[in-house]
């Protein structure tokens, strides 16, 4: 799964999702991170069959998880359907259906946000 | 054989046989055109893409007192006012005078803001007449309250176009959309089998008059569009690049914003995407025959985008079914290919004028006058002043250092020289990096005494056959203030900088005035 985590300064410094990957032997993607001095956000994909239970040792730590079932949305009044995403996307997560309707897989979308900043009339968001 | 007033008499009777252009393909191909052509009346086609060149007439109506407006702005946009009283044309890609919106609002927005019946702001300057007293106008307005809008588009449906890559290392941001750096994706813009004059491409029943469907309501063909070329390569009858092109125009206050759309192509600017189609009625077999064209049989051109330059390279070509199947092979690699233009919305197009014909609606029309079927070619802008190479520019003597150089050697070689910038070189003098005043003083703030340490290794560069003009262009994109120049072997032959750039100028500007400097 995907999700969003988001901690305070006070944690940075432990090794909280080390310890979390060690215990639960769970897969740990980091695809987005943001640290600030007022703490910091990641977007992370988990998996494994204990990742429950790893989220939950990462929240009783301190780390605020929300899990997001899409990574981006695609806002369907003001997308045209012009497809400008889809060779952009690294990871090939955007296709022209048999209708040619553009669709985003949000299971391979990594939120690297190349789309986003090709659509010509914004109609492309990353989830928070 | 069937003529116009013949299928005209069908459709107001109700029973024409109207196909979209991706239908008759596949009727030809199982009937062949004979039967194709006694029984089918008319084939629509579509498209739905940025054309640049799009804009409406607009009159505002008369204030009381009048106003004779010089200068238009709405929501920001600048409209050109240099027509009688209250006329004013909005061009689609007329960015945002405010620079904090810049290129994310723009004519075509405007356009688009009009037709979904939003209120936009008028502001209008003027410098006041016996006639027109009036020297400002400030008030809201929709495109129900002004006196009319007629939108009207000098270059619109090219007949095919190129498709775009980018052979260079950085992401270039063009009007063909973003384009990956190291040919890493391909962007095209046709419909293929869909668009108009891919399925008429002699002009056989498309000309001057031809009613047609434009942005949601009908509208009619003006003329060829600017650019209009007819001498280009053709295979199957079509061109293999950008060739026959449309004037369009239509009713603004009919139109239908589910076919008209204000976009930004990113980094480049704002753009109208406009859905157009054109039915073409099969008034004989070889007529038919070429409305039964297939994406496969629609060859186009893969041009580098990376060259900034009137003719850019040719890569390799391709056809359009190659390209809608998501993926094409470029030099055995596979790469990614993008649109542009929406074949859900010219596919929709298509069927929505179908239905008007079959509704009987919207009757067929015989052109006033034929479009250009032969001699047109474009012209290029021969500039005075020819564009002045790297090459030409005054060369100093080259100034180098090695890799190896000690940073206390290289801060002396810059002071003596009076220079910023040091290309770093290895034996053969080929371009290894380049080092600045600057990296310096970083070295000496962090203690470092290696050169390598400091110098930064991507190194933009400029070749002597390149325009100082797409220099200057980038120096200021990368933020940079000078670049090495190097010949195909990566031997370094000299240096360009900002300042040599401005002297150049400064020069040229003293010519003008007579060897006074301004």
């Amino acid at each position: 799964m995907k999700a969003w985590l988001r901690f305070l300064p006070s944690i940075i410094n432990k090794a909280i999702i080390s310890d979390a990957i060690k215990i639960y032997e769970i897969d740990f993607n980091i695809l987005r991170a943001y640290i600030t001095p007022r703490g910091g956000k990641m977007l992370v994909e988990i998996n494994g069959p204990q990742e429950n239970e790893s989220i939950q040792y990462m929240e009783e730590q301190g780390i605020q998880v929300t899990p997001i079932m899409r990574v981006v949305t695609k806002d369907l009044e003001k997308c045209m359907d012009c497809g400008a995403c889809v060779s952009v996307c690294p990871v090939n997560a955007i296709c022209i259906k048999e209708d040619w309707m553009v669709e985003i897989d949000n299971q391979n979308c990594i939120g690297c946000g190349f789309c986003i900043n090709s659509c010509p009339t914004k109609a492309i968001d990353l989830m928070e | 054989m069937k003529t116009i007033e013949e299928i005209n008499q069908k459709i107001t009777n109700g029973d024409a046989v109207v196909v979209t252009a991706d239908e008759m393909t596949s009727i030809v191909a199982q009937k062949g055109a004979k039967k194709a052509s006694e029984e089918i009346d008319v084939v629509t086609t579509g498209t739905f893409g940025a054309m640049c060149s799009s804009g409406a007439f607009l009159n505002f109506g008369h204030s009381d007192p009048p106003i004779k407006m010089s200068r238009t702005f709405l929501n920001g946009v600048e409209a050109y006012s240099g027509l009688a009283a209250v006329d004013a044309y909005l061009g689609a890609t007329q960015p945002s005078q405010n620079p904090e919106i810049g290129l994310d609002y723009g004519g075509s927005h405007v356009i688009e803001d009009l037709i979904r019946g939003k209120e936009v702001e008028l502001i209008a300057e003027a410098y006041g007449t016996d006639c027109y007293p009036l020297k400002t106008v400030e008030t809201p307005i929709t495109l129900d309250k002004i006196n009319q809008a007629t939108m009207l588009n000098p270059r619109n449906c090219y007949q095919n176009y190129a498709v775009a890559t980018n052979s260079t290392p950085e992401t270039l941001y063009t009007y063909m959309g973003t384009l990956l750096p190291n040919s890493g994706n391909v962007t095209y813009s046709s419909a293929g089998a869909l668009s108009p004059l891919i399925n008429d491409p002699y002009f056989q029943t498309i000309g001057v008059g031809t009613r047609i469907f434009l942005c949601g309501t009908e509208g009619y063909i003006v003329s060829e569009g600017t650019q209009h070329s007819t001498e280009v390569e053709r295979r199957n009858g079509v061109p293999v690049g950008s060739a026959g092109t449309l004037m369009l125009q239509g009713d603004m206050k009919k139109m239908d914003p589910d076919f008209v759309r204000g976009a930004t192509m990113p980094k480049y600017g704002p753009t109208l995407y406009v859905g157009a189609g054109i039915p073409i009625p099969i008034l004989n077999e070889d007529i038919a025959t070429r409305t039964a064209i297939s994406d496969e049989e629609i060859i186009c051109k893969i041009i580098d985008y990376g060259i900034p330059r009137r003719s850019r390279p040719v890569i390799t070509e391709t056809n359009y079914k190659e390209l809608k199947s998501g993926k094409i092979e470029i030099n055995g690699i596979e790469v990614p290919t993008s649109p542009l233009s929406s074949f859900k919305r010219a596919k929709m197009v298509a069927e929505e004028l179908k239905e008007w014909i079959e509704n009987g609606e919207f009757l067929l029309t015989t052109p006033v006058k034929s479009l250009p079927s032969r001699g047109c070619t474009v012209k290029p802008l021969e500039t005075n002043k020819p564009a002045v190479l790297v090459r030409d520019i005054e060369s100093k003597s080259i100034i180098m250092t090695h890799s190896d150089d000690k940073i206390n050697d290289v801060a002396r070689k810059l002071v003596d020289n009076n220079i910023n910038h040091l290309p770093v070189v290895d034996n053969n003098g080929q371009l290894k990096g380049i080092v600045t005043s600057w990296d310096i003083a970083d070295a000496v703030a962090r203690d470092k005494s290696k050169l390598v340490d400091v110098m930064t290794r991507k190194v933009i560069i400029a070749r002597e056959d390149e325009s100082v003009d797409i220099i200057a262009r980038r120096i200021d994109k990368h933020n940079i203030s000078g670049l090495p120049i190097v010949d195909k072997e990566n031997r370094v032959k000299g240096m360009i900088t900002a300042e040599d750039i401005s002297r150049l100028i400064g020069g040229n500007l003293k010519n003008e005035n007579g060897g006074e400097s301004i």
